[in-house]
Parts: C-alpha cells; structure tokens; sequence
C-alpha cells in the first residue's frame, strides 16, 4: 500500500512537471512537437540519472520507487509522441517527412540523453566493464 | 490553462503511473526474458486509446490547451501521459545494450515506435467508424 502512494505521488508530480514544461516549449513550424520532444529528453536525462544513482546504492529502495518509476516515468509520454507522430502522417506528405525526423530525433536524443545520465549517476557497469 | 486543470494532471499522472507499475509488475512475474514486454505493452496499450480518445472527442492537437476540458487534462495529460513512458524505453534499451543486447535493443525500440505508430492510427479510426 506504501508503495502504491509512492508511486502515485511521484507520477503526479512528474505529469505536471511535464504539462508546465510543455507550456513553455513552443510547437515549431509544420507541426513539430518540439514540447513533447523536450519533455521526453529531459525524462531520459533524468531517468538515467536516478537509475544510475539507484544502482550506485547511493538511494534507497523508497526514493527509487518514487522518483524512478514514479516521477521520471510519468516525466515522459510515449503516448503523445506516437498520437502526435500519427497525426503528422495523416495530414499531409510533408507532414509524414516531419513526423519521420520527429520519431529519428527523439528516439537518438533520448537514448543519448539516457546513457548521458547512467554515467552522471555512475552506473557500475558502464565504469567497470573490461576493456 | 487553468489552476483547476494542474489538480487534474497531477491525479490523473497518479493514477496513470501507478496502473504502468502495477502492469509492470504483472508482466515480469510472468514473463523471464530478455524483451521489455511490460513497457511494450503499456505503450502500445496507450497510444491505442489516444488515438481513439482524441477522435471520439475531437480533441485538436494544436490547442489542446484552449479549452480547459478535464477530459483532456486528467485522462490524456493525466493518466494516459503517466501511464505510458518514453523514459522507461529508453532505460530499457539502454539496459539491453549494457548487456551485449544491442540487437535486441535496437529491435525493442524500433518495434515500439512502429506498433505505437499503428496502435494510435487503429485507435483513431475505430473512433471514426463508431462517430
């Protein structure tokens, strides 16, 4: 039951954070959600972070719970990223190229964003992996 | 937006975040191996009820902030936004890849997007169909 709470209140926080974050991100022209895109780079920066932190044991098994899974997970969406993506591709042919660089975009930057974070956060086998 | 729709946000993130956990956990009870089934499911689960969602009620992607519904604040900001994670993917993918699984990583990513992709798109024409 704790961990249901924690769980709940860490992804409150983090689906605001997100609706603020998006508010300040202005839509690009043609339609790229530039505001999810930001959202969903940041979550992975930061998700990565805690991670790493987490398996450092440098956090405890409750904070995890409710930064990691709560916060950090709730920080992103894939569901607007897929809708918005669809969208993009029903309206138009231009519209289809701007979701293809959307999709490429996100999915490198956000991977990047992760791996970036799990070496801030000082995951140990991204340090102690034999050469 | 309204201060009321923050409350929404943050309710509907809560109990989107907690359902992601509670599926996460179910799914890898079950299942042993190496292919992040929980995130895939939730994901794709999501993006086919945005995109059916958004067409049943006609939400206009560009101004979804206008109107202030607390459909689009607590179920699409909200729940669905909490619900599904891009962060997580990412971690996953990149937990695969710390593993020697870069293939696997690669696969998981690209068949997310895909199937995402297709689920909202499905989602948005059974709405159709129906409306």
């Amino acid at each position: 039951m704790q961990a249901v709470l924690l769980v709940f209140v860490g992804g409150a926080v983090g689906a605001v954070a997100r609706e603020f974050l998006m508010l300040l991100v202005p839509t690009l022209s043609r339609g790229f959600p530039l505001d999810i895109l930001v959202a969903n780079v940041a979550a992975s920066l930061l998700i990565g972070l805690s991670a790493g932190r987490y398996s450092r044991k440098v956090i405890a098994d409750r904070w995890h719970l409710m930064v990691t899974t709560g916060t950090m997970g709730g920080l992103s969406t894939f569901s607007s990223f897929a809708y918005a993506s669809s969208v993009l591709i029903e309206a138009s042919m231009t519209g289809a190229l701007v979701a293809a660089a959307y999709i490429l975009i996100s999915l490198v930057m956000g991977y990047v964003a992760v791996i970036v974070g799990l070496k801030l956060g000082g995951r140990p086998q991204m340090q102690e992996s034999p050469a | 937006m309204k201060p009321v729709d923050v409350i929404w946000v943050g309710l509907g993130g809560g109990l989107g975040s907690v359902l992601r956990w509670w599926v996460g956990r179910l799914v890898g009870e079950r299942y042993k191996g190496h292919f992040p089934w929980g995130t895939f499911l939730i994901n794709i689960s999501g993006s086919l009820v945005i995109g059916y969602l958004s067409v049943l009620f006609q939400v206009d992607w560009h101004n979804r902030h206008g109107h202030g519904m607390v459909l689009n604040a607590f179920v699409l900001t909200g729940v669905l936004g909490g619900y599904t994670t891009f962060s997580s993917m990412q971690l996953d993918a990149a937990g695969l890849a710390a593993k020697q699984h870069a293939r696997l990583a690669a696969s998981y990513l690209f068949l997310s997007v895909a199937a995402g992709l297709l689920a909202a798109l499905a989602g948005a024409a059974l709405a159709r169909v129906q409306g």
